[in-house]
């Protein structure tokens, strides 16, 4: 049986994700989480012990670029949808680090 | 106060030296560029775009990792390295995790006449992130402003394990891999200019086998306020410790106009970056072709170079280390070489006139008005004795200034070649006839008179005459006279 996850780890994940939750929905998202979770332990009933981890299903060699620069013609349509543009900066709400302050 | 033990970690970021960046086609040549204007659908991370590997850029990292003597992994996996910034548009950095392209390697490196070697923990690639402006002439004072022309130029990050010691140590590391990255061609390691970053973690104990609490120094834009950071923070961690308060892991920033650390977060409010695999960038291994062409064509390193310098050509160790620092000095120092063998006297020109020109002018060698070629004309004639070591300087500060070639620059200074020998005997037949005091001064043992009467010689030739052909002609003169004289008496 897999350890569930608890609802303090929950509140963290969203934390971690930038995204706030009404208890309702915290609590939902327990209940979700953890049968999503048991689901695991059926995987975990197999052998694997001789089975590497796959991170990618293919393990070929990929396309390269050769160091050449190209200029990307399209940089005024970005700007165009760009909430914001000053002098080419994109304009965001200020964000200065307690740790620049 | 008891004796505390200081261990310190470095971990250098190193641009490579690429021109485009690491998993698009766009410039790296960013530096004065107006801001996003290198900068494509990859590297701003919109919508459906696709990251391709550049080559080049992996052939770099991994020729960093074997310089550093690390084992390589050949099988390469990126990881997203997440985090929420708006200098990372994609909310991920494409990095490496469990498998960097090296690992356990070695660096040696001469700490306060000593030399000593670090181990190396990891070599890993990575994409650099954007910058971002918070003042400027038209940005509102609540806004900032993201310029993406750095984000996706290609990072080494080079960790070492605790093996530094004291803020001396870990500035001498940071110079010796500043050369060594110099010397492979995988950066410019220029701090100021943001190619090389360095963050430390320092810990301080009481004991020599346990390690201390760990602190993470950042915002370091120099070599030496990489030392003065760390010399604040050994000072206060020690009074903290003397003072029986408790030290905690955290990050501390370092302040360069204050010239203190400050803290900015709580370690154990680190964040949790979330790594997995990039599933768009294919793992792959990288042949073995490739991994022996790269290790076939690594370059002699400083401290090999230094070696070979004072054993071949008899240099100091003091000469060889100032002419290693910087591989194109020791090429230019080598080529020059070739052209006239007489090490010492070369070295010595370099190591004082040629850098005391570069200095002034704020140059390095490769992009100097001086060949090699060009030096050694002027350095053939000091050597032949045609012109004196002083005016060789300051025609040599000419040749800097305006390219010219030492010949012209004699030319336009008037400086004749004072080496007709008949002509300069007449001039000290001269002098010895308007000076019979100072003669009869030195046959009576004045060795002093000697250098009045070269003096004397100099002032009529205007100081075009080299003096060691003055001083000869002397010499032959009045051992004349003294033969006339019979033998000085002794005194």
């Amino acid at each position: 049986m897999s350890e569930k996850i608890s609802l303090d780890e929950i509140k963290k994940m969203a934390q971690l994700s930038k995204l706030s939750f009404s208890q309702e929905e915290l609590e939902q998202f327990f209940v979700d989480i953890n049968s999503v979770v048991s689901h695991f332990d059926k995987l975990n009933q197999l052998d694997l012990s001789d089975v590497s981890p796959t991170s990618h299903i293919s393990w070929s060699q990929p396309p390269s670029n050769p160091d050449e620069p190209r200029e990307w013609p399209g940089r005024q349509e970005v700007f165009a949808h760009a909430p914001q543009v000053i002098d080419s900066y994109f304009i965001v709400p200020k964000v200065v680090d307690k740790q620049e302050e | 106060m008891e004796k505390c033990y200081l261990t310190i970690g470095l971990e250098v970021h190193c641009q490579l030296l690429t021109k485009a960046k690491m998993f698009c086609r766009c410039g790296t040549d960013y530096i004065g560029k107006e801001p996003n204007s290198l900068v494509c659908p990859v590297c701003m991370g919109l919508p459906g775009s696709l990251p391709v590997m550049n080559r080049k850029a992996m052939e770099l990292a991994i020729r960093t990792a074997m310089t550093l003597h690390c084992e390589i992994l050949p099988r390469v996996i990126f990881h997203r390295k997440n985090y929420f910034y708006p200098d990372l548009p994609k909310g991920y950095q494409i990095s490496q995790f469990d498998f960097p392209i090296g690992i356990n390697g070695t660096l040696e490196f001469m700490g306060q006449g000593e030399k000593k070697k670090v181990r190396i923990k990891r070599v890993h690639v990575e994409e650099d992130a954007g910058k971002l402006v918070h003042e400027g002439l038209n940005i509102p004072s609540e806004c900032s402003g993201v310029d993406f022309n750095r984000c996706g130029i290609p990072l080494v990050e080079i960790v070492t394990e605790p093996d530094l010691h004291s803020p001396e140590d870990a500035r001498d590391y940071l110079t010796m891999l500043r050369s060594i990255v110099r010397y492979i061609g995988v950066s410019d390691g220029n701090m100021e200019e943001g190619s090389l970053r360095c963050d430390a973690n320092i810990s301080l104990s009481l004991t020599e086998k346990t390690m201390g609490v760990k602190v993470e120094v950042k915002n370091m834009n120099s070599f030496r306020s990489v030392y003065h950071a760390l010399e604040f923070e050994l000072s206060r961690q020690q009074k903290c410790l003397a003072e029986g308060k408790k030290l905690f892991p955290e990050t501390r920033h370092w302040d360069e106009t204050r010239g203190v650390t400050v803290s900015s977060r709580g370690k154990e409010e680190a964040q949790d970056y979330r790594y997995f695999p990039d599933p768009d960038l294919l793992p792959h291994t990288i042949e073995q072709v490739i991994l022996n062409d790269i290790q076939s064509n690594l370059p002699e390193l400083p401290l090999e170079k230094k070696e070979r310098f004072m054993f071949d050509y008899e240099l100091t160790e003091t000469e060889a280390n100032v002419l290693v620092q910087d591989c194109s000095l020791a090429n230019f120092f080598e080529s020059c070489i070739k052209e006239l063998n007489k090490p010492k006297f070369i070295a010595n020109w370099v190591i004082t006139e040629v850098l005391k020109n570069l200095n002034d002018l704020r140059q390095d060698i490769q992009h100097s008005k001086i060949t090699p070629a060009a030096l050694m004309d002027l350095l053939k004639m000091v050597d032949r004795k045609e012109i004196s070591g002083t005016i060789a300087k300051s025609v040599l500060e000419d040749m800097f200034q305006s390219g010219a070639k030492a010949k012209d620059v004699i030319a336009k200074k008037g400086i004749s070649f004072m080496s007709n020998e008949k002509e300069l005997e007449k001039i000290v037949h001269q002098i010895i006839e308007q000076n019979p005091q100072s003669i009869a001064d030195y046959l009576s043992g004045k060795e002093k008179a000697l250098h009045f009467l070269i003096g004397q010689v100099m002032k009529v030739t205007r100081g075009q005459a080299s003096p060691e052909i003055v001083k000869n002609i002397l010499n032959k003169e009045l051992s004349a006279e003294r033969s006339l004289c019979g033998p000085r008496e002794p005194f």
